[in-house]
Formats: structure tokens, C-alpha cells, sequence
């Protein structure tokens, strides 16, 4: 009945206009449809309520219902699921769909309800992290030497950038922006949903279309909540996180070639790396994958990924 | 009392200048190779920021043995001096209410809730190493709140404002005219 | 449900500031109770502790208050005062204009108000005393032009501002009404406050002039002395460095704010130790305690008040409060001079550092439905701040300028009252006229 209505609240990291909010609008729609208008859901936008790891904790003790947040935002607290943030693993959109919503995304969801008490029900595909910098057009590794490149506090993309031959800078997102605009670094990596959004294309000139990171935010319910859920309602919000996927998809979709043209207009240069990208590929494959093969489940692992992709396996 | 004692009834002082000092240098260092050598240590900013969490809340205890956190009093400026350490005295009483709740509450997040993985991204180590933190300093807090009101009330003790110790220096070197001219 | 929050969470906080509680208290316990009223755990007071504080641009407060306490112990302040000093000459009021010029310079290296008018103050009040000014009157302009200190980047109290305001982002319907609101930086805040300071300076140093000339407080007679101004910048060169090397490592972007106040340490220190000599090692540790008390006080509010924040948040009382007040009037110059006459209001009673951080979770809300900018309001609210050092009952500058001239609060206050009264029209200006604060980070392509 009306009586065990629920109204979630959900921590969503980005601001208004970011795929993670398309992915919540689309959760939030298709929630109160399915449940014909019983429950609905509150999207707390740009981090409001804490920061995405804080997030992660909070839903596993259950004081937060649900979070849509950065896939390396859950690693620390499930490390399996990183294989999808080690550095070209996911090479397309098409990947990306593929892994998250087979029988690789069913173990994973499988293991974060086992390591961090959460349970991801939808994937927002918020595309490559594409790097920007205001020096200088960057297409090999080489035009790369030189340039202060600012990275999140991650593990993985700052051995990526050490393979590549710099030393980048972590810096707080928070500081990220007045850092590019007065020059403290020159340049960081971002979806092009972001740089939009952050309006980078004020502070920086030149974008190369890397692919070394897919950026992958998933749509996580604090499991103790999820339990407390009728099994009819646990279907509902199953159902909601399909929707919300496909969701996602669809403004991936959309959205990117609208914002290209967008930095055009604001009169940054895109260009692709040289070669399809083979050296960039070649040097952080190399040098990170077998650093993270015992965290993400061991090489087997890695290579049943490369295979649901179709791609080749990698020996020791 | 003995230099022994001393050390250990300011204990925060002696962690939080330590800490203090320690983390301006890893920052210092960290901006010298940075704009000399274009290079970054990728673990000093975690790291610093771990020695400030922990001196922040030492600091906090020691604010709270120098009676330095602030309060409002105005409203007790026509009451009779000796009542207003009473009343001060019950309203302490919400504060070790409070930090003895909230240790409950950060032993029970370290030792139970927290998750097994969430580890120091560039360190390694587990963060509850960094969190544990919280029921230490929360508990020397609320033993500096008893120590003072102890002071205040069974010994009588005039524990001076620690704001105003400054304006005590001030009046001292004012009061010699040669400090100024040097 | 949200007026029985907002009666237990705001009730429950005045009644405990009524009873002396500390203000940290006060937010954490009202906050504890209200989470306890919901039936919510709150288990997240923990990460919520860890979190609010473990944050980097944070580090800039304890590194700007040990820079300024190195500054003070190394003699660097004073040598920066003797040049502001020297410049006095034949003007009427002359050493009193001088003292808002060191309050200038000073400001430009002290995060903080008190300390400005500590370090000024010595030097300056007995100074004018000496050349026959009153005696509340030289006390009065100090504890006003102390205040500057806090206005004038690097400004403590505008790095709290910037660090609760990245956490409190444009609500959507704010947005939807006025397009995107620029992003809050601590060097655009800074930035953003250099006209406004001078706006104030500008009113302090017309009131002085109309005072001075009233009491007859008249120049030196020989005039201006070159030779004494060339001696005082000689051997302030070094002091006069700082607050280049602070505010040109900022801006020309070698440094973030925190950086700079870390080189800052290290250029007071070598300055200190070597050039002036005037640095020991017993000072060198008072600096030390005094950062780790001063830091650990305001930080622990930090934590507190970020918990009070969340719940407001969470329960989305701010939107409660903004749709109350739009509902009283949306002109926007009413909502200013309400906004204004609360913040002197509640600067008379409260540390600025707490009103900040407990004020900006329920009015930056309000200032963004109605159009505001929140850089913009920003500086009106550490301009209002400012003044609330020097009103009773709670004012740090009229506590230091009463101790360094043994003259009764009460008489310095009522002195103070012109400059009071001045530096709030300025602050209406600054209000009414969004440029003066917006003008200068839009040039600097902010
Ligand atoms: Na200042
Ligand atoms: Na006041």
C-alpha cells in the first residue's frame, strides 16, 4: 500500500546537466512509472551529501539510500571492479555496454555486494576521459614531455601518466579549475561531459582524444535498504536500473557530438593520437595492467574480460 | 611538577607541533621539485592531509585545556562571577555527553562498519590506521573538559583566556618604548 | 517534520550559546539530537569528522596563521609599519592615515584581523598618542582599520567562506532563473576583495579627515622627510617582499593559495634567521602552539558546523528558509539590507570564523535564489564581519586596542561609532554595486 512509500535519496556527485544526472532523471522516471507513482526519489546534486567514497560508506551502513559516483570511487572498497578503470581496457561505447551488462557486470555487482554492502544497479557510460591542455597540440607520447598534467589522488592514472613519461600532479578537484586557470598545471584529463560542464575550454586549448580511461559511474543502492524492500519493489528498482542504463546510453550518444561542436565554438583545437593511439596503448598496457592483476582477481580475470570483448589474451 | 609530567599534561602540543612542522616541510619539499624539477611526489598531499586530520583534532584537545573554544557570554555580563562557572560547568556537561557519544560512535565505525578494503591510495596502509584518530583525541577532549572544570570549580583556579595572553605581551612590550625603536 | 527540525536544530543551538556552551557544542549537540528526533543514525558524524577537516585548501588557515605568527616574532610587521609611518608627514590626521596604510599593507600579509590590529596597533597607538591625539580617538582607528585586515587578501576568513561555499553549489531552480553561477575559488575570492577593501579603506580615511580636522589633530611641522621614508623602505625591504611573494606566487599561478602561505613560512623563516636575526628558537615554538590551538578551535566548529550543514541540507531546510524570506519581498536591495543588518547583528556577538561557517549552509541558498553571486556575496559578508570586530560586546580589535592604550571598551566604542557608521555604507555600496567586487577577477580573466 501508500504506507511504505518511499521517497530514496540519491547522492549524485556531478552537477545539473552531467551524465551521472541524466542516469538519476532516468532512475527517477522510470522508478516512479514502474511503481505506478508509489516511490520516487531525490536527486542531491554536486556532491551535497559528501563526497563519492564518503558515499560508498555511508550506503553500506545504510544511512544513504543510494549514489551515483566515479567507478574508481568504488574500487577502493571492492578492487575487482577495477578492472574497468585500468587503462584501455574498454576501447568503445560498445565495450563498455557489453562488459557492464554481461556476465562480467553480474560478477562484479555479485562481489561489491560482498566487499562494500553495495549494490550497483545501473551504469552511467559518461565516455573517454580526453585530455586537455593549454600549452600545445598533443598527438604521441613525445608532445606529451614537458607538460604539467593535473590527476586525481588515483593510483591507477598516475602510474599511467608515469608509463607515458611524466610525472603528474594530484591535485583536489576542488582546486582543479583555479589550478589550469593560473597555470599551477597544464592540463587534466575529463569526459567531455566535463570539460563542458566546468567550462575548461575557458582555461584550456588543446584536446586529444585518448582513450586510456572509459569513465564508468554506477548507480549503487545501500544493500541493507535494498533487503528491507519487498521482493515486488526490489524487482521495481531492478527494473529502473535497466531503464536508467539504456538512459545513459542514449545521452552518451547524444550528447558528445553536440559538445565537440560546442569547444569547437569556444575555439578549442581537437585532434586524435597518432598511429590509433598504438604507442599510448602499447606503454601503459605494458607497464600498469600486471601491477593490478592480483587486486582485480588475478590474470584470469583480466583475460576473460579481454575475451567477452573479443580481444587478446595477455600471458604473464 | 617534574619536566615529565609537564611533557605529558601538554601532550597535544608536543604531537601537534610536531605534526605541524613535519607537514609544512612535505609541502614546502613538495613545491620546490615541483616548480625546480617538474616532478611531484604523488603521495605527499595524502600523506599531509592524514597529519593535519590528526592535528586538527590533538589541537582541538589542547584548545579545550587552554579553555579556549569559544563562547558566547555577553549574556552573563550582570551575574556575579562566581555563578558563571556553574552554569558553564552544566553546559559542559552536553560536551562530554557529546564526545563520549561520538566515541562510541567512531569505535564502532572503525571496528565494524568500515570497510576492509578502504586503504591509503598512494600509501597502502588501511585507513582506520588514520581514523583512529577520532576516539583518541574525542577522549583526551573530554578529559581536558573535566580537567578544567576541576580546576575551575574544586580548586578554584582563574584559567585565563587564552586570547588574552596575548594582550598581556602587548602591554609589556608597549610599556618599554626601547622594543620599539630596535 | 522541517519546523520541528528547524525548532529542535536552531532552538536547541540557542539555548545551548545561552547557557555558555561552546559554539562547536552547541552546533554538534543540537545537530545530535535532531539526527536522534529523525531516528537516523548518525554514524556519519565519523566520516563526516574525518572528511570536512582532511581537505587541502583547508591547510592554507594553519599555514597563514604560523606565517603571520612568524612574521610578527621575525620583526617583519613592524618593519612594515615604520614605512607606513614614515610616509605621515604634515597632513592633518596624518599619523592616524598612516595607520589605515599600515592596516593596508599589513592585511596583505596577515590573514586576520586581530592580529592586524595587534601588530599595528603597538606600534601606532602610542605613536599618535605621542602626537597629541585622543587617546580613544588613536585606539578607535585602529580597532576600525583592523578589520581591513580580514577584507584584504590573504583573508582567513574568505578561505572558510570558499571552502563552505564549494559545498553548498546553486540550487536548480536558482539556476533554471539566472543561467550558471560562476564557481567559488579561494584566489577569485581573493581577488574579488581588493577593491572592496579599498572602498573601506577609502571611507575610514574620509571620516578620518573630517575627525582629525574637528579635533585638530595636525601634521608633523618640518613636512615630509624623504630621508626617513628612504631609510624605512630600505630597511623594510625584505618585509615588504612578503606579501609579494605571497599574492604574486598566487596570482601569477606558481602556487595555490596554500602553497604560497607554505613558501611564506619559509621566507619568513630565512628572512628571520638571517637577515634580520630576530628569530630564536623559543619563538619559533610559541608560533607553533599558538597555530595548533587557534587551528584545532575553528576546525573542530569546522566539523560541527558541516554536520549542521548536512542535516539543513539533507532535509532541504535552506530552500524552506529562502522560500520564506522570497515570500517577505524578492527585491533584491530589501534582501541586502536584511541580509547586512543580520550579519553586523549577529557580528557583534559571534567569532567571525564560526558565524561564517554555521551562516553560509543557510544563507548562500538565498542569496542564489534571488540572483546573487556567490563571490560577490562573499565579500559583503566578510566586509560585514569586519565590522563586527569592533562592536561590543564580542570585539577581538576593541579587546587588543582597549589593552594597548588603557582606555575603557566602552570609550573606544563610542569613538569607534563614526567609523562604524562610514564603513556600513561602504559595505551598502559594496552590496548594491556588484562590480566593485566583480570588476577586478573578471579583468584578471578569473
Ligand atoms: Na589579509
Ligand atoms: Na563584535
Amino acid at each position: 500500500g501508500m504506507a511504505d512509500a518511499k521517497n530514496f535519496k540519491i547522492a549524485v556527485g556531478d552537477s545539473g546537466g552531467s551524465s551521472q544526472e541524466a542516469t538519476g532523471l532516468g532512475f527517477v522516471s522510470a522508478l516512479e512509472e514502474l511503481s505506478g507513482g508509489k516511490h520516487t526519489a531525490t536527486l542531491f546534486l554536486n556532491g551535497q551529501l559528501g563526497s563519492e567514497q564518503d558515499t560508498v560508506n555511508e550506503a553500506a551502513i545504510g544511512t544513504l539510500d543510494m549514489s551515483i559516483l566515479a567507478i574508481n570511487n568504488v574500487t577502493p572498497f571492492s578492487p575487482t571492479v577495477g578492472v574497468f578503470s585500468l587503462p584501455y581496457v574498454i576501447l568503445s561505447l560498445e565495450d563498455a555496454e557489453k562488459l557492464t551488462q554481461g556476465p562480467i557486470g553480474a560478477e562484479l555487482t555479485e562481489n561489491t555486494i560482498n566487499d562494500a554492502g553495495v549494490r550497483i544497479i545501473a551504469w552511467t557510460y559518461t565516455g573517454f576521459r580526453v585530455l586537455t591542455n593549454s600549452k600545445k597540440p598533443v598527438k604521441s607520447v613525445a608532445d606529451l614531455q614537458g607538460l604539467v598534467i593535473r590527476v586525481p589522488k588515483n593510483e591507477i592514472m598516475i602510474d599511467t601518466y608515469k608509463a607515458w613519461g611524466i610525472s603528474p600532479t594530484p591535485m583536489a578537484w576542488s582546486e582543479t579549475f583555479a589550478g589550469l586557470q593560473t597555470g599551477v598545471v597544464d592540463g587534466q584529463d575529463n569526459p567531455y561531459t566535463t570539460i563542458n560542464a566546468m567550462k575548461f575550454y575557458e582555461v584550456q586549448k588543446y584536446v586529444t582524444n585518448i582513450r586510456y580511461i572509459f569513465s564508468i559511474e554506477p548507480l549503487i543502492i545501500s544493500e541493507q535498504v535494498f533487503q528491507e524492500l519487498s521482493a515486488e519493489d526490489q524487482q521495481i528498482i531492478l527494473d529502473a536500473g535497466k531503464a536508467a542504463t539504456a538512459a545513459s546510453a542514449q545521452f552518451l550518444r547524444d550528447k558528445e557530438a553536440e559538445i565537440k561542436q560546442i569547444l569547437l565554438d569556444e575555439g578549442m583545437e581537437i585532434s586524435d593520437p597518432e598511429n590509433n593511439e598504438e604507442e599510448f596503448i602499447k606503454l601503459a598496457t605494458e607497464a600498469v595492467w600486471p601491477k593490478f592483476y592480483d587486486s582485480i582477481g588475478g590474470i584470469e580475470k583480466m583475460n576473460a574480460v579481454l575475451a567477452e570483448i573479443g580481444r587478446d589474451p595477455v600471458s604473464q | 611538577m617534574t619536566k615529565f609530567w609537564y611533557v605529558i599534561d601538554n601532550i597535544e602540543s608536543y604531537i601537534c607541533r610536531t605534526l605541524l612542522a613535519i607537514f609544512v616541510c612535505l609541502l614546502f619539499l613538495q613545491v620546490i621539485v615541483r616548480t625546480l624539477f617538474d616532478f611531484s611526489f604523488s603521495w605527499v598531499e595524502e600523506l599531509s592531509i592524514y597529519m593535519f586530520v590528526w592535528f586538527v583534532f590533538f589541537g582541538a584537545s589542547y584548545a579545550a585545556k587552554k579553555g579556549a573554544h569559544n563562547r558566547v557570554t555577553f549574556q552573563f555580563k550582570f551575574l556575579p562571577n562566581g555563578y558563571i562557572k556553574y552554569i558553564e560547568a552544566f553546559a559542559d556537561l552536553f560536551w562530554v555527553f557529546f564526545n563520549v557519544y561520538f566515541v562510541y560512535l567512531s569505535i564502532d565505525f572503525i571496528f565494524n562498519k568500515m570497510n576492509r578494503f578502504q586503504s591509503s591510495q598512494t600509501m597502502g596502509f588501511h585507513l582506520s590506521w588514520v581514523y583512529i584518530v577520532l576516539p583518541i583525541a574525542f577522549s583526551l577532549m573530554t578529559f581536558r573538559v573535566l580537567q578544567v572544570n576541576y580546576k575551575k570549580i574544586v580548586l578554584g583556579e582563574d584559567l585565563r583566556d587564552p586570547d588574552a595572553i596575548d594582550l598581556e605581551e602587548i602591554r609589556a612590550e608597549t610599556a618599554n618604548p626601547e622594543q620599539e625603536k630596535k | 517534520m522541517e519546523s520541528q527540525i528547524i525548532l529542535i536544530l536552531f532552538g536547541g543551538f540557542l539555548l545551548l550559546m545561552a547557557i555558555g556552551a561552546p559554539i562547536t557544542v552547541a552546533l554538534g549537540v543540537s545537530t545530535l539530537l535532531s539526527f536522534l528526533y529523525l531516528g537516523e543514525n548518525p554514524i556519519k558524524f565519523v566520516q563526516i569528522a574525518f572528511t570536512s577537516v582532511g581537505s587541502f585548501p583547508l591547510m592554507a588557515l594553519p599555514a597563514f596563521i604560523l606565517a603571520g605568527a612568524l612574521m610578527e616574532a621575525a620583526g617583519l610587521s613592524r618593519r612594515l609599519i615604520n614605512v607606513a609611518e614614515s610616509f605621515a608627514g604634515p597632513f592633518t590626521g596624518g599619523m592616524s592615515a598612516a595607520t589605515v596604510f599600515a592596516c593596508l599593507f599589513f592585511g596583505a600579509i596577515s590573514g586576520s584581523g586581530p592580529a592586524t590590529t595587534a601588530a599595528v596597533g603597538m606600534l601606532m597607538i602610542p605613536a599618535m598618542i605621542q602626537r597629541g591625539y585622543g587617546r580613544s580617538y588613536a585606539s578607535a582607528i585602529t580597532a576600525s582599520s583592523g578589520g581591513l585586515g580580514i577584507v584584504i587578501p590573504p583573508s582567513i576568513p574568505l578561505i572558510i567562506f570558499g571552502i563552505a561555499a564549494l559545498g553548498m553549489p546553486a540550487p536548480p531552480a536558482a539556476v533554471e532563473e539566472f543561467g550558471q553561477f560562476q564557481t567559488v575559488s579561494i584566489p577569485k575570492l581573493f581577488i574579488a576583495g581588493f577593491m572592496p577593501a579599498f572602498l573601506i579603506a577609502g571611507s575610514l580615511l574620509l571620516m578620518n579627515y573630517i575627525l582629525a580636522k574637528k579635533h585638530g589633530y595636525k601634521g608633523s611641522s618640518e613636512g615630509w622627510s624623504a630621508r626617513l621614508i628612504w631609510c624605512e623602505l630600505y630597511r623594510g625591504f625584505w618585509a615588504l617582499m612578503a606579501p609579494v611573494v605571497i599574492l604574486g606566487g598566487i596570482y601569477s599561478g606558481f602556487f595555490t593559495p596554500t602553497e604560497a602561505a607554505i613558501v611564506a613560512i619559509f621566507y619568513t623563516l630565512l628572512v628571520g634567521a638571517f637577515i634580520y636575526r630576530e628569530l630564536s628558537w623559543s619563538k619559533l615554538f610559541t608560533a607553533l602552539e599558538t597555530t595548533t590551538w587557534l587551528t584545532g578551535r575553528v576546525l573542530l566548529i569546522m566539523f560541527t558546523a558541516t554536520v549542521f550543514g548536512r542535516l539543513l541540507v539533507e532535509n532541504q531546510i535552506p530552500a524552506v528558509i529562502a522560500d520564506g524570506m522570497l515570500s517577505v519581498t524578492s527585491n533584491i536591495y530589501i534582501i541586502w539590507a536584511l541580509v547586512i543588518f543580520f550579519l553586523l547583528f549577529v557580528g557583534m556577538f559571534m567569532e567571525t570564523l564560526a558565524t561564517i561557517l554555521i551562516l553560509v549552509p543557510v544563507m548562500l541558498p538565498v542569496a542564489y535564489s534571488v540572483g546573487i553571486d556567490p563571490i560577490h556575496f562573499g565579500v559583503v559578508m566578510v566586509c560585514c564581519l569586519g565590522i563586527g570586530f569592533q562592536t561590543p560586546p564580542l570585539g577581538e580589535n576593541l579587546f587588543i586596542a582597549s589593552g594597548i592604550s588603557n582606555i575603557s571598551i566602552e570609550k573606544i566604542s563610542v569613538a569607534a561609532l563614526p567609523f562604524a557608521f562610514i564603513n556600513t555604507i561602504a559595505i551598502f555600496i559594496i552590496a548594491y554595486v556588484p562590480e566593485i567586487s566583480l570588476w577586478l577577477p573578471r579583468l584578471l580573466g578569473y
